[in-house]
């Protein structure tokens, strides 16, 4: 039990925090909006000092200048916009049964002429060793937690492929993703070089693969959308204006240095979104730049991904495209459109992508049926069943 | 004349006075009052509708307005096609009725429907034959309902009347049945009777 009068004073002093930190960025935003502007910023020789510095922060590849602002291309008369999302029910260790579901909601919608909607609820259930694991060599590793979650991305990419290819033609169409094309849960975890290979080389870049091979006959294009972003790349680049070094590199020259005390540190708590809502008229697009990160650097190739932020009425969204279509002026203008016009017909968030998540969804008491379905049929057939003691507390509770 | 037998929708409810059936298409709704059928097993189930909504598929999602900046109700569902996929069109019968083999009950049979049975509109020879007799009319007049069941009666009479030759016989010959049944209670009588006067139109024919 949450005692709610212990945690109360705490978040009153969180508060506090937050109001007291908020001057402070206040003043950070304006240098950093001031940079962007500024003219006298040589923007090739910044483009050259972010490709050669060694930083211990993220830091956006250029391509367009900064102050770059470009407003949205015409929207197409019929076109199709197709998304998937997915959630999963995790392996549950507390059951006999090792298995988990994956459930891909799939949406397809035309608009023009002929209006028209497929809304798809896709479930797998994954219980063979195959699927439960990923094997390389005499190594395996068990496909549950952060690596399920990763599948699922996968599995999402592939549904997308696979209705990409369903698609008539000629029709302008938009393939959109929720959330990120970097997959950032392999980046961050030390996972073997096999699983690696096997969720993206063979995986979610092969799928990327598949809609390349096809956007190359038909105006197709792929985007991933992020609501509320929360990445700094650009502020960061920032940084490298403000960093008297060139090329900067922070272990070197500010490796003694607290951080606040750092030259680049006048930009600190200030995120890309809050830029670009300064910066950007409202259904503008920002200007292009490309992800630095090392997954993506080293596994994406001709997927590199480059991203855009975008001004809606209500927040600043960040798009994320691969380098494809950002090199594709007409593509990346008809992503830019499309996904103006899908945020406009969604109330602020991509109806696709809005109706794939109601399509994926698992709720609580979906988790609990899915439980007792399996413990069913397991019943019909004479399985004994072994739940954990735990389990059997959870769901007996007494006083 | 043998019509062709409409399919409605689908059982998704099932008790023994009566049924809900979901519609394949949306706002495809039987009228108030009409009859219609579905089989448990070898036995038809006849049934008078009595009530039909269409709201959101998922009880969490509420329809919202969208029409603000949209030039026509069409132009709505043009430039959200999803829509129509998200709505369902629902429709709630009383049971009335069955048929066991030739003979048709005018009462409850010993099963309800099942769940996923197809409900099918009831031809205007089906209508014309289960209404030769006035034994449905009480279990109309004493059922509770979210409909004013003098409506309801009303609208079933009207339409029933419409598969007779002498729809005027046919109303008169209810009404004396719901005279007989409502004896007690001029009031609802008289209610009833008023919304099923025999119009000049309906003597014609």
């Amino acid at each position: 039990m949450l005692d709610l009068s212990r945690v109360a004073g705490q978040i009153g002093e969180m508060v506090g925090q937050l109001k007291a930190d908020g001057q402070e960025r206040q003043q950070h935003l304006v240098r950093a909006l001031t940079l962007m502007v500024d003219r006298s910023v040589d923007f090739e020789k910044l483009k050259r000092k972010a490709a050669q510095s060694k930083t211990t922060f993220l830091v956006a590849g250029l391509v367009e200048p900064l102050a770059t602002h470009t407003k949205p291309a015409e929207t197409p008369t019929d076109f199709s916009v197709i998304a998937t999302d997915g959630s999963q029910i995790d392996v549950d260790r507390h059951q006999s049964a090792r298995c988990y579901l994956i459930n891909i909601g799939r949406i397809r919608l035309d608009y023009g002429k002929n209006p028209r909607a497929t809304l798809e609820s896709l479930p797998r259930l994954c219980a063979d060793d195959n699927a439960l694991v990923i094997s390389g060599g005499t190594r395996e590793q068990v496909v549950e937690g952060a690596l399920l979650n990763i599948k699922r991305s996968v599995d999402e990419c592939q549904h997308l492929a696979d209705m990409s290819a369903e698609l008539p033609p000629a029709q302008p169409a938009l393939a959109v993703i929720d959330g990120s094309l970097i997959l950032w849960g392999l980046a961050g975890k030390e996972f073997p070089d096999f699983v690696v290979e096997e969720l993206l080389d063979k995986g979610f870049i092969k799928c990327l693969d598949d809609m390349l091979k096809l956007a190359k006959k038909r105006p197709l294009a792929l985007a991933s959308y992020i609501s509320f972003p929360r990445s700094t790349d650009v502020v960061n680049a920032l940084r490298l204006v403000l960093c008297p070094h060139d090329p900067a590199d922070c272990d070197k020259y500010c490796g003694e240095t607290n951080i606040g005390k750092r030259p680049c540190d006048a930009v600190a708590g200030v995120q890309d979104r809050d830029l670009f809502a300064n910066l950007l008229a409202d259904s503008e697009r920002s200007a292009l730049f490309t992800s630095q990160s090392k997954i993506v650097k080293e596994n994406y190739g001709k997927h590199w991904v480059n991203f855009f932020y975008m001004k809606l009425e209500d927040e600043i969204a960040r798009v994320e495209i691969p380098e494809w279509v950002a090199q594709d002026t007409a593509k990346l203008g008809m992503t830019h459109a499309l996904m103006l016009d899908q945020c406009r017909r969604g109330q602020g968030y991509p109806a696709a992508l809005a109706e794939a998540h109601e399509q994926a969804v698992v709720t609580g008491a979906d988790r609990e049926n899915f439980q007792q379905l399996v413990e069913i049929l397991m019943a019909d057939e004479h399985m004994t069943q072994t739940t954990s003691a735990k389990s059997r507390s959870k769901k007996t509770r007494w006083v | 004349m043998k019509q062709p037998q409409q399919r409605l929708g689908e059982v998704i409810e099932a008790s023994t006075t009566g049924f809900t059936a979901q519609c394949y298409e949306l706002y495809e709704l039987p009228p108030l009052g009409s009859l219609v059928k579905t089989t448990e097993g070898e036995i038809e189930l006849y049934a008078v509708v009595y009530q039909a909504t269409t709201e959101g598929l998922e009880p969490g999602r509420k329809p919202i307005a969208r029409g603000k900046d949209e030039a026509s109700e069409e132009a709505i569902f043009q430039s959200s096609p999803q829509l129509a996929k998200l709505l369902r069109s629902e429709f709630s019968a009383l049971v009335v009725g069955h048929r066991n083999g030739n003979k048709i009950l005018q009462y409850l049979p010993p099963r309800p429907a099942r769940i996923h049975s197809f409900v099918h509109a009831c031809t205007a020879e089906e209508i014309k034959a289960f209404s030769q007799a006035f034994g449905f009319l009480n279990i109309l007049v004493n059922a509770e309902l979210e409909t004013p069941s003098d409506e309801l009666i009303a609208a079933t009479l009207r339409l029933m009347s419409t598969t007779h030759e002498d729809s005027r016989a046919f109303l008169v010959g209810a009404g004396k049945e719901l005279a007989a049944l409502l004896g007690q209670d001029y009031a609802r009588l008289k209610a009833i009777l008023e919304r099923i006067k025999p119009t000049d139109e309906s003597t014609k024919s």
